[in-house]
């Protein structure tokens, strides 16, 4: 009744009030047309007079390119790895603070403090940390465990590994607070239950936790994917996608193209290699999200 | 309460020239005055104009800071600034020339940026101010003060391949810099290592220095970047081929993998992976000169004039134990240094060319920069007449026992632009240094990834259509 | 009996243990770069570069001085203070960019969260999709684009990029938050007379305040932390504190004290406002997707 109400008091009505909103949507798809554009052109800023369309040859070129082979890799496999991690370690965070801890409120208000940093701040707080030839607190630090000082970022493998500490810290809180908050929302009634049966606690997180936890653990899941697949801030900030073009993803190798070697049509080509990259992620993990929603609510 | 909070952000402004900065520059400004209108030509001709001048992070930055009112007063020009470290600088100042905006009618820049941006049609030949008579008092600037090696080194003729030293002059220099090895005396006497003539000799001294005193041997940048390759490595790698080699053949493909070059980085990447620091694929140059600073390292080829820093006792762990000589020469007995100046320039799209001018011509004069010299430690001077200064002498001369004027002195004699002039060299070096990397870490041998560096560098020059004449 | 009670007591014991452990490890991680930055911006430059790392020492607080009033070398005031200008351009456009997102959002939302529509599943969608598009597709056109029309290097050019950050955000939460309200309590708002702008203004707008106050501060946190787009669409006179953090390399040394200081005083009004939003940032970081 409402609804057929509202209808009659003008169809146009919705569009009106979404105008605003529309106006500044249309300022952010005219800059994406043009980017797409600038992509099927040879443009570079230092030879304004080279400037025409060349089709798909930016994106045949970048194929052709070593390092763009070692970007794709990267990406995918720093994403890979980076998500399982942090929802791993965000699960167990989560259960931990779930379980009747003394002081689990003080360690949650604390969780938040990574999440509120901007990421760069937090990289540059963990550059000065790694530092491997002047004082670098971890490096000390280890020293106690009696671990050799680490060549934290300027070795290949140590520099991945690096990035992906940092990345992990600024984002482990988001994961675990999710599923915190998943936990907090499962119905009692199956536990019970499970208790009543004499399962233990090992076998009451296989078969009734993560599976109620599911549709959670995939929104997290999603989000991170969506952020690694991207990331940016972190690597610029510590490695600019050194050493040996180890930590080099689709991200820093575009800004590379654009702001150090002004070949913009180059550059916005593989932006759209990477948008399509984050379009299929996201389209698989949100059906598997919206299928998994919609069983945890049956 | 408003009038409060205006009082507080009155106080806040004022504070740092409260603690003595504009007074000592009006009253130096006073004896300067003087010396400025002597020049022949009208000051005030721009009066009431007002420039952004574009600086990199740099002591001679520094000394015009405080001068800059008394250039308004002598002209009635006024200016503001924008400095940026290095790499945001050029990232900064390319935005606004290829937008020809004139938003920064003066910038900083030296030889081989100049090849950028004469290739954009960016900047402007600066002949045609220093003959015209009404902006420049020839027996007043002394043109011919300037060394004339660096004065050619900012001219070009826009001919892709060749041509420096030919053509406009683009830039004016404010400081030099060339290339040699510092390396600590006192552990090469303690442990009598000899002080190298040879690359080979260089890597056994690296050794030898980490074997004995526990440090690293040798220190040098190594980012990806054109900036580890310009200094210490392209100097000794022409050298080590008698000046026989360049980067680019007459046919402007590149050859990074020619024999001569492979063996040379080999030795130069072996003795880095031996005797250097661990973390040498993540150093910048100011991470290498601290660390020579700091006594981490046994030698360091480098910037000349990093001495100022090394030879600064309330900044260096090393003051007074450094000893410097030239990089070892190729079997021709000859070093060939490269060379670099920061140089002042002129944007195309400035709004008035006078002022530009005028700023340049004062920034560049005799007093400006014998001002920055010997106040703000800009090494080393572009103009003779600094180098001869006394307090000038007094305090480069006591550099290594003096071993500092005379290495820097022989090698100017031969030290060289050591790019060929091509409007791509960031590209260009991007390419070639992380070929380096590649070598470092094992992932090619150096005769690949040259190989392939060299193909890729081709590649690019291929698509933008740049080949020789 | 007594055996068993004590291996309880032992299992309880090791138990006691093994939390406590787990505790300390999550609070030295989560902690332990905040306390080293805060201890290295209170150094002076030679403690900071003592090996072994100095826990102990004379705390200063020449590095917050010099980032308010630059540095001095000799007699003359050699650089500029830039970091109160960071600051305030974080504040312009921060707030800015919040505040056109917000009064764009809030009639956009009502819109989604309350009338069907055709196209309306569509649009939604398009908005929440700018969350996930790689921020580089947008910042080289805007680049060259700002280039040209003389907005780089601007608040306005700042604020207007920054709406891909707030806009597809405000929506979203205003959405959630409006969806929230009752229909009964719209509807009988109606019933008494009140047009689709009354209802907004007298019913939802006064019933969600808790919300859009919430909306507000995390997405004026979020401009706070923005990075990528200032980096390449800004400029010294219009960086904000995440690109002015960075430029504590110089050209003689990394800054490491000032950098350290600017880091703690950049992240306090974050730390304070995300305390007082606590128990929404995990809905505000989902778009409203948990709650």
């Amino acid at each position: 009744m409402s609804v057929r109400r509202r209808r009659r008091r003008g169809r146009f009505l919705p569009y009106l009030l979404l105008a605003p909103a529309l106006i500044l949507l249309v300022g952010m798809v005219y800059p994406f047309g043009l980017g797409l554009y600038y992509s099927l052109n040879d443009y570079w800023l230092q030879f304004p007079k080279r400037f025409h369309f060349i089709g798909l040859g930016n994106y045949v070129n970048l194929f052709g390119k070593p390092l763009f082979a070692r970007a794709v890799e990267f990406t995918l496999g720093y994403t890979l790895v980076a998500v399982t991690i942090q929802v791993g370690l965000g699960l167990a965070v989560a259960l931990f603070l779930h379980a009747r801890v003394p002081g689990r409120r003080t360690m949650r208000a604390m969780m938040l403090m990574p999440l509120m940093i901007p990421p760069v701040i937090a990289a540059l707080m963990w550059k000065v940390m790694m530092d491997s030839t002047r004082a670098g607190i971890l490096n000390y630090l280890l020293s106690f465990i009696g671990v050799d000082p680490v060549n934290w970022l300027g070795s290949p493998h140590a520099a991945i590994v690096s990035v992906l500490i940092i990345d992990t810290w600024g984002n482990l809180p988001f994961v675990s607070l999710i599923l915190l908050g998943g936990l907090q929302a499962l119905p009692t009634e199956p536990y019970e239950a499970a208790r009543v049966d004499g399962a233990g606690p090992a076998a009451m997180l296989r078969y009734i936790t993560l599976p109620l936890l599911r549709p959670f653990i995939i929104l997290a899941a999603t989000f991170r994917v969506m952020d690694s697949l991207r990331i940016f801030d972190v690597i610029y900030a510590t490695t600019m996608g050194g050493p040996d073009d180890a930590t080099t993803n689709l991200s820093i190798m575009s800004y590379q193209y654009a702001f150090q070697w002004y070949q913009m049509g180059m550059a916005v080509a593989e932006t759209i290699v990477l948008l399509a990259m984050v379009v299929i992620a996201s389209y698989v993990l949100l059906r598997m999200w919206n299928r998994s929603a919609e069983s945890a609510a049956q | 309460m408003r009038l409060q909070r205006r009082s507080l952000n009155n106080l806040l402004l004022a504070m740092p020239f409260a603690m003595g900065g504009v007074r000592e520059a009006s009253a130096q400004g006073d004896e300067a005055l003087a010396y400025y209108h002597q020049a022949k030509i009208d000051w005030r001709q721009a009066a009431g104009k007002s420039l952004t001048i574009a600086m990199n992070k740099h002591p001679f930055t520094e000394s015009l800071l405080p001068l800059l009112p008394a250039f308004k007063a002598l002209t009635g020009i006024s200016v503001d600034y924008l400095i940026l470290p290095e790499d945001q600088y050029f990232t900064r100042i390319a935005a606004d020339l290829s937008s020809q905006q004139g938003q920064f009618p003066v910038l900083m820049t030296g030889p081989m940026r100049n090849w950028e941006f004469v290739s954009g049609d960016w900047i402007l030949p600066l002949d045609d101010f220093l003959t015209d008579p009404k902006l420049t008092d020839p027996s007043w600037y002394k043109m011919e003060d300037f060394y004339p090696a660096l004065i050619e080194a900012n001219r070009w003729d826009g001919k892709i391949g060749g041509g420096v030293g030919k053509g406009s002059l683009y830039s004016i220099p404010v400081m030099e810099e060339s290339y040699i090895l510092a390396y600590r005396k006192d552990i090469f006497d303690r442990y009598h290592i000899d002080v190298p003539t040879t690359y080979e000799g260089m890597a056994e001294a690296a050794r030898q220095v980490k074997k004995n005193a526990g440090i690293a041997g040798i220190v040098a940048r190594g980012t990806p970047s054109i900036a580890s390759l310009g200094t210490g490595f392209i100097s000794g790698l022409k050298s080590y081929t008698n000046n026989q080699w360049s980067e680019l053949n007459a046919k402007m493909k590149a050859d990074f993998d020619d024999p001569r070059s492979v063996k040379y980085t080999e030795m130069w990447v072996d003795m880095i992976r031996e005797s250097g620091p661990p973390n040498w694929a993540d150093m910048q140059w100011y991470d290498a000169m601290d660390a020579f600073t700091a006594g981490q390292a046994g030698m360091i080829a480098d910037c000349d004039f990093f001495a100022a820093g090394y030879e600064d006792p309330s900044k260096s762990k090393i003051a007074g134990k450094v000893g410097y000589a030239m990089l070892p020469p190729g079997s021709d007995g000859k070093t060939y240094s490269g060379l670099w100046t920061w140089a002042l320039g002129i944007n195309k799209a400035a709004k008035s060319k006078e002022a530009a001018w005028l700023f340049v011509q004062w920034a560049t004069s005799q007093h400006t920069l014998l001002e920055a010299t010997v106040s703000y430690r800009n090494y080393n001077p572009s103009r003779a007449s600094i180098t001869k200064d006394p307090r000038v002498q007094k305090t480069v001369g006591a550099w290594g026992d003096g071993s500092y004027v005379k290495t820097v002195e022989k090698n100017l004699e031969t030290a060289q632009v050591a790019w060929v002039p091509e409007p791509l060299r960031v590209r260009l070096g991007n390419i070639w240094a992380r070929a380096l990397q590649a070598i470092y870490f094992r992932r090619m041998s150096a005769a690949d990834a040259l190989k392939n560096a060299s193909k890729e560098c081709d590649q690019v020059f291929q698509e933008v259509g740049l080949s020789g004449q | 009996m007594r055996g068993g009670s004590q291996s309880r007591r032992r299992r309880h014991h090791v138990r006691t243990v093994a939390i406590a452990a787990a505790a300390a490890v999550l609070v030295i991680w989560t902690v332990l770069p905040f306390v080293w930055i805060l201890l290295t911006s209170l150094k002076n430059p030679g403690d900071i570069i003592s090996v072994p790392p100095k826990f102990v020492f004379k705390p200063t607080v020449s590095n917050y001085v010099a980032l308010v009033l630059g540095n001095h070398r000799g007699n003359y005031a050699s650089a500029r203070p830039d970091f109160p200008l960071f600051f305030l351009n974080s504040v312009i456009v921060s707030t800015g960019a919040v505040a056109l997102s917000v009064l764009a959002s809030i009639p956009a939302a009502y819109a989604l969260a309350r009338f069907t529509f055709p196209l309306k599943g569509a649009l939604g969608f398009i908005f929440m999709s700018f969350r996930f598009v790689p921020f580089l597709a947008f910042v080289i056109p805007l680049y060259l684009l700002y280039q040209r029309v003389g907005l780089y290097n601007t608040h306005i050019g700042l604020i207007l990029a920054y709406q891909l950050i707030t806009l597809p955000f405000t929506i979203w939460m205003l959405r959630s938050f409006f969806m929230e309200i009752p229909l009964e309590i719209q509807e009988a708002a109606q019933i008494d007379g009140c047009s689709w702008l009354g209802t907004l203004t007298r019913v939802i707008l006064p019933l969600s305040m808790p919300g859009i106050a919430v909306t507000v501060i995390l997405g004026f946190m979020f401009c706070w932390n923005a990075f990528n787009y200032p980096l390449m669409l800004a400029g010294r006179e219009t960086f904000p504190v995440t690109v002015g953090a960075i430029q504590f390399i110089s050209y003689e040394q990394v800054l490491w004290g000032q950098m350290a200081a600017a880091t703690i005083v950049s992240a306090l009004p974050q730390l304070v406002l995300s305390l007082m939003v606590q128990k929404y940032i995990v809905r505000g970081l989902t778009m409203g997707a948990v709650r």
